[in-house]
């Protein structure tokens, strides 16, 4: 009983991300011009109040929309921005599995993203967006939390502010610094780091991808997915510390994990898909998750342990956002050649070297 | 075991740091790196014991005014607060309407008073109590809603899951996490617009409580949270009615009414390039009277511009029906700034239906998921005592049932308020019903006479002369924007001072409405006379008649007699000068020189 409920779950789990990418939700939010801030909190010697310190903090958080919108999964999360060139560090999550990411700024502006990458193991993601003129935090003057921290977490939590309309508030304290491994097995969660513990109610649906800011406006952490002991039924509360998110950020935008597809050359005798023993499940969207529905008996991809329900996230450290992005990279390895894989197989990482 | 040691750890370090950091959010001068030390609390300065004296004293004062409701057995339960010492209570709609006309309030003094329903808002989700026992009932301060933003501190007080069984309110501490929120209603009623978003711990029980800023002002009834999956307790998202929507719809509640909300006349899209537009608009509206067409585009409503539809969501849902409002929009030939007069949102017989469907016996159930009302726990409570027992008769004596209203009582105790104030002005009851007005256009040298009595009216202007009916055939002269309309004010003024609204036709109090041109809000009167409706509003201190309307129908401008000037005259105040207006146009103004009652002048002459 156990174990067809356990495949049902993860046959719904496959088949769903590819409902909920069918199902975009966009929304139209309004236009309208604001001027910018200037970055309050630069100086940590003058005297800020909440009211000014939240205000300018809004401006750097951004509510983002893309795929979802059914079965539970919400459409819209929230993400910040990191620097001035138009970088915004956000959960790597289902609402990413679209080519364009909707960005709403403070002021209304609606603008597209794109991912520039992704960090399986902190579940985070960089995107894009271009010429948008945006003024972020600054990544350098991020500040480490401290256990008894008073904080302040601004995201667009229930996606109760749509357009110009300002991200939600909430105030707390960091509870503990601690890793989220000692909660394993009670909680699902892909990301096993470090985290902060709030006492406060921030992580809820949309919260994800926000911002946990200090006194002076300074970045403390970002807001995790939503993770729930699944014998309590209690939600977790928590921030990805900045020092976790900027490893994150300054490995994706070196280049590792990041979609680059474009500027591969192909070898003559690659590895192809068939030819590994595998499946994928049918290409109907343009960007179908790289999920493994069969693997064949004997093949090389059974040799190298590689199991249906598998999501392949990376080749080589290179990010396969797609089935179509997965055969691009495929076809610059050339067949004699062993190579690496990163798969999602439940709530488990799990690194795979593909010896042919 | 492991994992019991590091929740143990965490509670500890949690509730020494959370102290210290208590003391800390008021004083942002002490915002730098603020990492306490667990060894050794530091000690506070001044300035952080000072704040902490001010929030004790805001919370002691916001506490005293803070009522525990609970229905006549003890059964259920939500929170009120008092805004007046003669007793009336404000509270959610959701927590008064499952308890039927009577209910009891508890106090922080540790009293049970015995309590009424006055008026039901449903659309708006509020309701107005009457407590009964005292003159000297704790108040609340009303604060202005309008100044809150996000991040200032704030703190609800209420019954949080019932558990003021010695009538102390919980006082739960939080920020404002965002304004002017809009949520939307389920079907037509229970819609929040314009609300105050919260962390401040918002759960069941906590119901048409307060919500008060860092000073212990009061800025909103607490009233709805975001669930979704998270089950019916606080999740960091709780929702505040707006206390000047509140005080905007006090008076209408004091009427006894189920009163309701607006509707514009027209609808809007926000288009691409941003202008908010007029979309949808029916020709009957007042809007359209007032020049707005399809595709106009709304620049300002109220007191606040628009740039978004739910900012004009925001600022209609704080209105009244009825009311008539500023608004600018600007079409081909520019910029227009006018006032139009909001529609009702419900027909009387929807608003019936809803509250039907509210009441005890019919309550449904409501649908887990979403954001919804947080209603009490239903446990049965062990009620205090009560120190002045009144009987049930004495409270059963403020309730009268009528089709239409949530307690009629209150509608007639209205209105004989405004007719008690008018005693002071000198009686015209019993005079004669013929009476003559002579006046002139000033400036104009135009002759002005009225003639008025229970046969017919006749006025005289210039040369020409019109005659009409005292009470019947008057909408075919006000759909013609007829100068005759200054005759039928002056009739209804007449008839109001000589016997009554309430034996002029169907007489019922609305509460205070805005005057254009005037400051302030007017008490309004709605009487229905044979084909037409006529609005009166008497102000509020002298309970002087300051503008008359009468109207035909939904489809023309009313008739609207001002009142601009009294005169005192033989011990009666006497108009002086009234002006008709249609449609915010004014026809003209007659400056009266003498009224003559049955050939005895009492007007100064000529």
């Amino acid at each position: 009983m156990q174990k067809r409920l356990l495949l049902r779950s993860r046959f719904s789990n496959r088949y769903g991300f590819l409902f909920v990418s069918l199902c975009l939700a966009v929304f139209a939010p309004t236009l309208t011009k604001s001027s910018l801030a200037t970055d309050l909190g630069r100086d940590a010697n003058v005297f800020i109040n909440n009211e000014t310190l939240i205000a300018t903090s809004q401006e750097k958080v951004v509510k983002l929309y893309g795929a979802g919108g059914a079965r539970g999964l919400e459409s819209y999360q929230s993400g910040v921005i990191i620097d001035n060139v138009g970088h915004i560090v956000t959960s790597w999550s289902t609402v990413l599995d679209v080519a364009k990411i909707r960005v709403v700024t403070f002021d209304g502006r609606r603008l597209d993203a794109t991912m520039v990458g992704m960090d399986p193991q902190n579940e985070l993601a960089v995107l894009k967006v271009e010429d948008g003129g945006l003024v972020g935090f600054d990544l350098s003057r991020a500040a480490p939390g401290a256990t008894g921290q008073r904080v302040f977490a601004i995201s667009n939590l229930f996606g109760i502010a749509a357009g110009n309309e300002s991200c939600s508030a909430q105030k707390g304290v960091i509870m503990a610094s601690t890793p989220l491994t000692a909660r394993r097995g009670k909680t699902k969660s892909l990301y096993q780091g470090r985290v902060y513990v709030l006492d406060a109610m921030t992580n809820n649906p949309g919260a994800s991808g926000g911002a946990l800011i200090d006194l002076q406006g300074r970045l403390v952490g970002i807001l995790g997915k939503e993770i729930r002991d699944e014998q309590a039924g209690i939600w977790l509360n928590y921030a990805l510390p900045m020092d976790v998110v900027k490893s994150s950020v300054d490995r994706i935008l070196s280049g590792n994990t990041s979609v680059q597809t474009a500027g591969l050359k192909a070898v003559a005798q690659p590895h192809r898909i068939s030819d590994l023993g595998i499946t994928l499940i049918p290409d109907v969207l343009s960007k179908t998750p790289p999920f493994i529905d069969q693997v064949r008996e004997d093949s090389v991809a059974q040799r190298a342990g590689m199991q249906t329900n598998d999501l392949i996230l990376l080749l080589n450290d290179q990010r396969a956002d797609s089935r179509k992005s997965l055969e691009k990279m495929l076809a610059t390895i050339n067949r004699a050649d062993s190579f690496y894989v990163l798969v999602q197989r439940g709530q488990e990482l799990i690194r795979i070297h593909v010896r042919p | 075991m492991h994992v019991r040691s590091y929740r143990t750890n965490c509670c500890l370090i949690g509730v020494i740091l959370l102290s210290i950091s208590f003391c800390i959010e008021t004083t942002n001068a002490l915002a730098q790196d603020v990492v306490p030390s667990v060894e050794k609390a530091p000690m506070p300065n001044d300035t952080v014991l000072a704040a902490q004296q001010q929030r004790i004293e805001a919370m002691r004062r916001a506490s005293s005014a803070t009522v525990a409701v609970y229905g006549t057995d003890g059964q259920g339960g939500g929170s009120g607060v008092c805004v007046s010492p003669d007793g009336y209570v404000l509270t959610n709609f959701h927590v008064s309407s499952p308890f039927g006309h009577r209910m009891r309030c508890g106090l922080n003094d540790g009293r049970m008073y015995d309590a009424v329903v006055a008026g039901s808002d449903p659309t708006g989700d509020l309701a107005v109590l009457k407590m009964v026992g005292r003159s000297d009932f704790p108040v609340a301060k009303i604060g202005d809603s309008d100044t809150v933003r996000i991040g200032q501190w704030c703190f609800a007080a209420g019954n949080p899951f019932v558990l003021a069984t010695n009538l102390q309110p919980t006082v739960t501490y939080g920020l404002i996490s965002g304004v002017r929120r809009y949520q939307y209603p389920s079907g037509t009623i229970l819609e929040y617009s314009d609300c105050i978003q919260t962390d401040a711990a918002i759960n069941p029980g906590n119901s048409g409580g307060p919500l008060f800023n860092i000073r212990g002002e009061l800025i909103g009834i607490n009233g709805r949270c975001s669930f979704e999956k998270r089950g019916r307790v606080n999740v960091g998202v709780g929702y505040a009615i707006s206390i000047k929507q509140a005080m905007n719809f006090f008076d209408q509640l004091k009427s006894g009414r189920v009163v309701d909300h607006a509707t514009l006349g027209f609808t809007v899209t926000t288009e691409n390039n941003g202008r908010v537009a007029v979309s949808n608009i029916l020709e009957s509206s007042d809007a359209y009277r007032r020049g707005i067409r399809y595709g106009d585009e709304i620049l300002r409503l109220g007191d606040r511009d628009v740039t978004t539809t739910n900012q004009l969501k925001n600022i209609l849902g704080i209105f009244p029906d009825q009311w008539r409002i500023p608004i600018r929009f600007r079409n081909e030939t520019g910029i227009v700034e006018t006032h139009i007069r909001l529609q009702s949102l419900h027909l009387a017989s929807e608003l019936e239906e809803i509250i039907k469907g509210e009441s005890p016996q019919q309550k449904p159930q409501r649908k887990p998921g979403g954001k919804e009302p947080v209603p009490g726990d239903k446990e049965k409570l062990e009620l205090p005592k009560q120190t002045k027992p009144v009987t049930k008769d004495a409270v059963d004596a403020l309730f009268v049932e009528k089709r239409g209203y949530s307690n009629y009582y209150f509608n007639r105790f209205e209105l004989d308020r405004i007719l008690g104030l008018q005693a002071a002005h000198g009686s015209w009851t019993g005079s004669a019903d013929a009476w003559k007005i002579n006046g002139e256009i000033p400036g104009e040298n135009i002759a002005v006479e009225m003639l008025l009595s229970d046969e017919n009216l006749t006025m005289r202007l210039g040369d020409k002369t019109e005659t009409v009916h005292p009470l019947k055939g008057w909408p075919k002269w006000i759909k013609q924007r007829s100068s005759i309309g200054a005759l039928m004010g002056m009739r209804v003024w007449q008839q109001w001072n000589r016997i009554g609204p309430k034996l002029m036709g169907e007489a019922v109090y609305l509460g205070r409405n805005p005057i254009v041109g005037r400051n302030g809000l007017y008490d309004a009167t709605r009487i229905t006379v044979s084909d037409f409706d006529v609005l009166v509003y008497t102000s509020p201190d002298t309970g002087l008649i300051e503008v008359i309307e009468v109207f035909s129908d939904r489809q023309s401008d009313p008739v609207e007699l001002f009142f601009e000037k009294y005169e005192t005259v033989d011990g009666r105040v006497t108009p002086k000068t009234i002006r008709l207006a249609y449609g915010l146009e004014s026809q003209f103004i007659v400056s009266i020189n003498q009224l003559t009652r049955n050939e005895t002048p009492v007007g100064t002459g000529l």
